[in-house]
């Protein structure tokens, strides 16, 4: 296209300032709420996915077969530090830890409830995406100590240096019971650990539940959590995992892959909005521009314009209006990401106290969000207003080229 | 005592919990049926009949007696020796004798409570009623098998079925009534010709479906009382999984004291 018919086609879209910037307005709010939508969504996915594999999920989960059904003792990941090591060798591999998991009664009195045993390393656990995380600063299991959900300590009467009798079944069938003291309570996203959870060093819970070298899970953090399900196939083909269970975290929590996809599906819907904004308006703007210059266009014709030239003068515009809008867009709706992602949003100030008190599966949804934006997101904005704009200059182009001089400019 | 022989307890989830009722029962059941007339041959009994039968087998002034738990897991098994007093229907102290590991683990029964005493740490514990479901000392029973009260004729509506066969007996179908709170639905049961023992119980849970199989055999005279000595519990969906109860020895219309079946005659371990 030659650079005379952008200039014209740029001075035939200053004639009616009011119309353009109506149009520009329509195809940038919507650019702009795409964006908004798509930096939210990805920020509350992204947090979702963190809360959900970060302490309690994982990105890949090792397990006898059946565990996850029966979550028996007898169904257990023998030969764990031998795995253990093998696994820490593996290259996308952040983090792999081993625990338990065993139903037991638990009393300070004599009076007792029902809790579950958590055997755990405190080491791994420790980091911010471990169990521990939420740990008061310096208190870990180990040696006969133990850290009590908060929500149970409450019902239990609990503080630190209470003695706590864990009563429970060994995974030979004999009875499982021991003391133990209270070093600390912690509370917890979590519903299991904050009202059931009886956090103890793995050594202490496989002496207790006579299970030595052995654990209920494994659990791998990847170091790159978007490559879950290549690290699971990876470990599996291994010949020391052979028998064992090693799912990705989507296969662990399906329930989550299918929130995510429909957020996915709610920034597609927002997509057609633009979509519509954007072929709506600059139909409207180029069929007006057009008929009212009819007369225009004959003269153009009777002076040795080509029918070509019209057409390519008429889309031009309308790819400039389609392009100047999504650029402003653009502008306004990344900015809010920039202005929003440092600091967050926290959404419980817009829910109130329903927000705040969410929780999906057990693990309290976060609701201070952080929005992020991808380059994708920006991209197929843009092209879809792009290839709606053209589409909506289609039709006036033709017909102004189709034009017969004399007619045009008698009209 | 009513005793889960008769199906008012469910099947064990796989943790702890102890079969004192049955036993208890069992024990009970052999002096009633001593003296019951015998009802061979092929008019079909009076079913109100048998059902005060199967509920009475159970009732004892008191009792006491040695028991020998087998719990079949894939791949292990585990025996345990327990001693057993009994008095009404709703006292029970049941005190391991070996494995030597938890000789001394006591379950006291009283009414609704169940306790378990372990001297390990020396403390004893109550079991919560949300514990309730959970296996007893690890079998396939539950503790809730131990404090389940129920009666055939009060809770369920019983017909008999017909003849069977293999084993030979009568067949009886019990349907829960609509307002009974229990954990089954429906019990098909056979009783022997001779004094209508049980042979085989079936329990079928709240949904219809088959939870455990019941089989009593080795009838024996002990404590004065004809009854079968042993009882086998296969859960449904579980391979492999199985717990055998033997009576080793029984005295029923025993002089139990009250005194029995206290916290600290419980932790005083004897």
């Amino acid at each position: 296209m030659r650079s005379s018919t952008l200039r014209l086609a740029w001075r035939n879209l200053g004639r009616n300032r009011k119309r353009t910037g109506l149009a520009l307005a329509a195809i940038g709010l919507g650019q702009f709420a795409l964006l908004a939508m798509s930096g939210i969504t990805r920020g509350y996915t992204d947090a979702m996915l963190e809360t959900v594999t970060g302490p309690m999920v994982g990105h890949v989960q090792i397990h006898a077969p059946g565990w996850r059904d029966e979550q028996s003792l007898e169904l257990s990941v023998t030969a764990l530090d031998a795995r253990l090591d093998a696994l820490r060798e593996e290259p996308g591999v952040a983090r792999a830890s081993a625990r338990i998991y065993a139903p037991a009664l638990v009393a300070v009195t004599r009076d007792a409830q029902a809790a579950v045993v958590l055997g755990i390393d405190p080491e791994a656990e420790s980091g911010s995406k471990g169990l521990l995380a939420t740990a008061p600063e310096g208190v870990r299991p180990g040696e006969h100590r133990v850290l009590v959900g908060r929500a149970l300590a409450q019902s239990l009467g609990v503080t630190p240096g209470s003695e706590l009798a864990v009563v429970g079944q060994g995974k030979d069938g004999s009875i499982a019971n021991d003391l133990y003291t209270v070093a600390g309570v912690i509370p917890s996203a979590i519903d299991l650990v904050n009202r059931q959870g009886v956090l103890m060093s793995l050594e202490d819970a496989q002496q207790l539940f006579v299970m030595p070298d052995e654990a209920s899970e494994i659990i791998l953090h990847a170091t790159r959590p978007e490559a879950a399900r290549e690290l699971a196939s990876a470990v599996a083909a291994r010949p020391a995992f052979a028998g064992l269970e090693v799912l990705p975290w989507q296969d662990v929590v399906p329930e989550l892959v299918a929130i995510l996809e429909l957020a996915d599906v709610s920034s597609y819907i927002v997509l057609i909005f633009v979509f519509v904004a954007a072929a709506a308006g600059v139909a409207n703007t180029m069929m007006m521009a057009t008929f009212e210059r009819l007369h225009e266009f004959g003269m153009l014709l009777a002076l040795g314009a080509t029918p070509a030239r019209i057409m390519r003068l008429i889309v031009a515009e309308a790819a400039l209006l389609g392009l100047l809008g999504v650029a402003l867009g653009t502008l306004l709706g990344a900015g809010f990401v920039a202005a929003t992602q440092g600091s967050g949003l926290n959404l419980a100030a817009l829910g109130g106290e329903a927000a705040a008190e969410a929780t999906w599966q057990g693990m309290a949804i976060p609701i201070h969000i952080f929005p992020r934006l991808a380059a994708t997101d920006v991209l197929v904005g843009v092209a879809a207003v792009a290839v709606t704009s053209l589409l909506a200059a289609l039709w006036p182009a033709w017909h102004a080229a189709r034009l017969e001089p004399m007619e045009a400019m008698r009209s | 005592m009513r005793i889960f022989i008769r199906g008012s307890g469910r099947a064990a989830r796989g943790r702890a919990g102890v079969p004192l009722c049955w036993i208890v029962g069992l024990l009970i059941a052999l002096g009633v049926l001593s003296g019951a007339s015998l009802h061979a041959g092929p008019a079909p009994p009076d079913v109100n009949a048998v059902l005060a039968k199967l509920d009475d087998l159970y009732k004892s002034s008191g009792s006491i007696g040695r028991v020998e738990m087998t719990v079949v897991r894939p791949g292990s098994t585990r025996t345990l020796v327990m001693r057993v007093w009994t008095r009404g229907e709703d006292r029970a102290l049941i005190i391991i004798d070996s494995p030597a590991r938890e000789a001394g683990t006591a379950t006291l029964r009283v009414g609704q409570n169940l306790w378990n005493y372990l001297p390990r740490i020396a403390r004893t514990i109550r079991i919560p009623p949300s514990a309730m479901l959970s296996p007893w000392m690890g079998s396939d029973f539950t503790n809730d098998d131990l404090v389940q009260e129920s009666s055939y004729r009060e809770d369920y509506n019983a017909r008999i079925t017909g003849r069977s066969t293999d084993p030979p007996g009568w067949q009886l179908r019990l349907d829960a009534k609509p307002d009974t709170v229990g954990l089954w639905r429906r019990i098909d049961l056979v009783v022997s010709d001779d004094g209508w023992l049980p042979v085989v119980e079936r329990h079928y849970d709240r949904r219809g479906d088959l939870a455990r199989v019941m089989r009593f055999d080795q009838v024996r005279v002990m404590g004065g009382r004809r009854i079968p000595t042993r009882v086998e519990v296969t859960p449904t969906g579980k391979p492999g999984h199985r717990t055998v109860m033997r009576y080793l020895e029984m005295q029923f219309n025993a002089n139990v004291p009250e005194s029995t079946f206290s916290l600290q005659r419980l932790e005083q371990n004897r």
